[in-house]
């Protein structure tokens, strides 16, 4: 039955309200800051219960040079694969449970702002992760999008063909021809569903929401409804009625920007590469002419021929530079255009409610 | 948003013998406590193991920050501490609680233990013993007043929360240990607001009878809301008609309130709103397509990196006339394919340069 249960793929994953709000926390205290930590739980049939979550221990920057957000960024962002995080993780399980908890590690997660969240950083995280249990997923929380009202919280995981992939670390022309990997297929999104306690759902309906009663004490002055404003409800949050959504477009452009920068760098790479491959294929041949004709004359002076295969040593070839690095960064770019797109619609549907009400027909 | 709980006043706390140096204020006290520490609470609750202890609730620590002076404490997090209870005697594992303890502040440094916390109202002499652990010097909080926290959940029962503080008191030196005066002190629960939407989700998990909800797209939550602001206007102009057709008495407040919303409206002409409006579109669209281009051009150039040229397989032949012929310059491999593919797209693949800059001067 063991068995059984192991070759159940994970088709979604259900977080508790406490997960999600632990995570909101710990990214939104540390922002702009990268902020990653584990996450535990236990799957069942195929669905990944996440129950619990802690965070990694904050490596404190010594040096005050002005890259020192970055360099915390990317210390945090390797936090999940450091060693001493590894020790704290264990550690931190082994104490969890003690008090019931959920002792199985199923992932990781982390920060991100407007969807950069895809790196090689991610990728080795993810692949540190799921080498060791293939049921491990990695939640990433967007902090910048989540403060436009809509919560923003989506699980990856790494597919089965890049697994392999990455296990080769072969990301050459020929291997991916072979392996018909495309950018596409690097990570997948695991549905994602928020899920509460008896005792939680109770709690909720206890922080105010809409009254139930429509029959409420009228105010008697201006300043009754000043001092006790009505409370929004928290869902649907009005918040994500909000107009001035430039900002973010402007950000995912910058963001864009940098995407088509580092796919020149890219390109630029592979250009030279070939350049330089060319040259050496082009010295080889000459070299391998000039042995030829050398051995012609050796023949004719009944003298002993020389190997013709002595190039593989004189010359040789470059190492051709990965193909991952632009893979991700197309898929780096699928992801803007898609938010763009949910941006578009959104924005739309705004103005062209914003439109209605001034311009009455 | 800040949920109060109950309105009370309260003077001045009671403090332990003032030790000189430390200076503890002895302002009154209020308690902040984050959301995310009460669904910990109320997890742990949920988890407890009856099997082996007699008691029906269980303690845990409370972490977060204290302000300068002492007089606002805020619970940001708490961990579970395994404890054993029965008629005349408790146990809670301080080994594990100090360790604990430094695996937490080890995530978070700027964070102090702060108290303590139990799921249920009952105040006893074991809560008089766990609340001076946590007070003392060597293992607590001392010189600061330790908090303590308790949360009712019993099933069925509204979940309420209370926070005290203790002073030392006893009728004799012997029984000091086990004594203590807890006064209650105010608190309350304070939701940031980046905390403002995960509230929703978790809320809106809470409204349907599965106790689960997934994580709705923008688009969707937007909808959700204009539904709802379309309710709440429904409701308001049911209210006015039912005012004008005098089946109900006015409120001067409320329609003092409506018309200063109502004056909220811009006065702008017509002609003004048409044109922003149209530019403002146009924008938006214009970043969208231009987004979509750049994706298309980065996975043609994906795939045409990828793609098979060498071989006499007829669609690699095939690609290689439609891409210029590159590939006569010498067994370039797929990058040739790449250019080409490029090179091919003439104008289009030249403007790709500048493309990306000009919406972004637009929306400026």
């Amino acid at each position: 039955m063991v068995d059984a249960q192991k070759d159940v793929p994970i088709k979604s994953a259900q977080v508790e309200a406490l997960v999600v709000m632990k995570i909101v926390k710990h990214c939104s205290s540390s922002f702009p800051t990268t902020a990653t930590g584990s996450i535990v739980g236990m799957d069942t049939n195929g669905v990944l219960e996440i129950t619990n979550a802690f965070a990694f221990p904050t490596v404190e920057v010594t040096n005050t040079d002005s890259h020192q957000s970055n360099d915390a960024s990317s210390l945090a962002a390797a936090a999940p694969r450091a060693k001493a995080n590894i020790a704290y993780q264990s550690e931190m399980i082994r104490h969890l449970k003690e008090v019931n908890v959920d002792a199985n590690n199923v992932g990781w997660y982390t920060s991100a702002t407007m969807g950069n969240f895809i790196n090689l950083s991610f990728i080795e995280n993810q692949y540190h992760y799921q080498r060791e249990n293939n049921k491990t997923v990695a939640l990433v929380h967007d902090v910048s999008r989540s403060s436009q009202g809509a919560l923003s919280l989506r699980a990856f995981k790494l597919s089965a063909d890049f697994m392999t992939a990455y296990k080769e670390a072969k990301f050459t022309t020929e291997s991916l021809q072979k392996s018909k990997l495309t950018f596409k297929d690097i990570i997948v999104e695991v549905p994602l569903i928020v899920h509460n306690s008896h005792l939680l759902t109770s709690f909720l309906h206890q922080i105010p929401a809409l009254p139930d009663n429509p029959e409420i004490p009228l105010p008697t002055s201006l300043d009754d409804i000043r001092r006790d404003p009505a409370r929004a409800p928290a869902h649907p949050s009005f918040d994500s009625l909000d107009l001035s959504i430039d900002p973010f477009l402007e950000k995912t452009c910058d963001l864009l920007l940098d995407s088509i920068e580092s796919h020149y760098t890219d390109l630029n790479n592979h250009q030279y590469y070939q350049r330089q491959l060319t040259r050496e294929q082009f010295k080889i041949t000459q070299w391998q002419t000039k042995r030829k004709a050398e051995n012609a004359a050796r023949l004719a002076a009944k003298q002993q021929a020389l190997p013709e295969d002595e190039w593989q040593r004189l010359f040789k070839l470059p190492q051709e530079p990965s193909r991952l690095e632009g893979m991700l960064n197309a898929r780096q770019v699928e992801q803007y255009s898609k938010q763009v797109d949910g941006f578009t619609a959104n924005i739309t549907a705004k103005m062209f409610a914003v439109r209605g009400n001034l311009l009455p027909e | 948003m800040a949920v109060d709980q109950e309105h009370f006043v309260h003077l001045a706390r009671p403090l332990a013998p003032n030790v000189l140096g430390y200076g503890a204020s002895n302002a009154p006290l209020a308690v902040n406590i984050q959301p995310q520490a009460v669904f910990s609470i109320i997890d742990h609750a949920v988890r407890r193991d009856i099997r082996d202890t007699q008691s029906t609730r269980v303690i845990g620590a409370l972490v977060g920050v204290r302000s300068e002076d002492g007089s606002e404490v805020e619970v940001r997090s708490c961990f579970a501490i395994p404890h054993t209870e029965n008629e005349d005697q408790v146990e809670v594992d301080v080994e594990y609680q100090k360790n604990m303890l430094a695996l937490t502040l080890k995530a978070s440094p700027r964070e102090t233990l702060l108290g303590w916390y139990t799921t249920s109202h009952e105040l006893n002499s074991f809560s008089a013993l766990i609340q001076n652990f946590f007070a003392s010097p060597e293992t607590g909080t001392f010189p600061h007043p330790a908090v303590h926290l308790t949360i009712s959940t019993e099933a069925g029962q509204p979940i309420e929360t209370k926070t005290y503080i203790s002073a030392p008191v006893a009728v004799n030196a012997e029984r000091a240990a086990e004594s203590c005066l807890f006064i209650e002190v105010p608190h309350r629960l304070l939701f940031t607001d980046a905390e403002r939407a995960a509230l929703g989700s978790v809320t809106a998990a809470a409204e349907t009878d599965s106790r689960a909800a997934p994580i709705v797209s923008d688009i969707e939550n937007v909808a959700q809301a204009l539904e709802t602001v379309s309710d709440l206007l429904e409701r308001v102009s049911g209210f006015v008609g039912e005012v004008l057709d005098e089946e109900r008495d006015g409120n001067h407040a409320l329609g003092q309130h409506l018309m200063n919303a109502l004056s909220l409206a811009p006065k702008v002409s017509n002609v003004a709103i048409e044109h922003d409006f149209n530019n403002h579109i146009q924008d938006v669209l214009m970043v969208s397509y231009l987004a979509n281009t750049i994706r298309t051009q980065i996975d043609l150039s994906q795939r045409l990196a990828t793609a098979p040229i060498i071989g006499g397989d007829k669609e690699g032949e095939k690609k290689d006339g439609e891409e210029g012929g590159n590939k006569q310059e010498g067994g370039r491999g797929g990058r040739g394919g790449g250019r080409g593919g490029r090179g091919g797209r003439g104008g289009r693949g030249g403007n790709q340069n500048r493309e990306p800059r000009e919406p972004r001067d637009g929306g400026e």
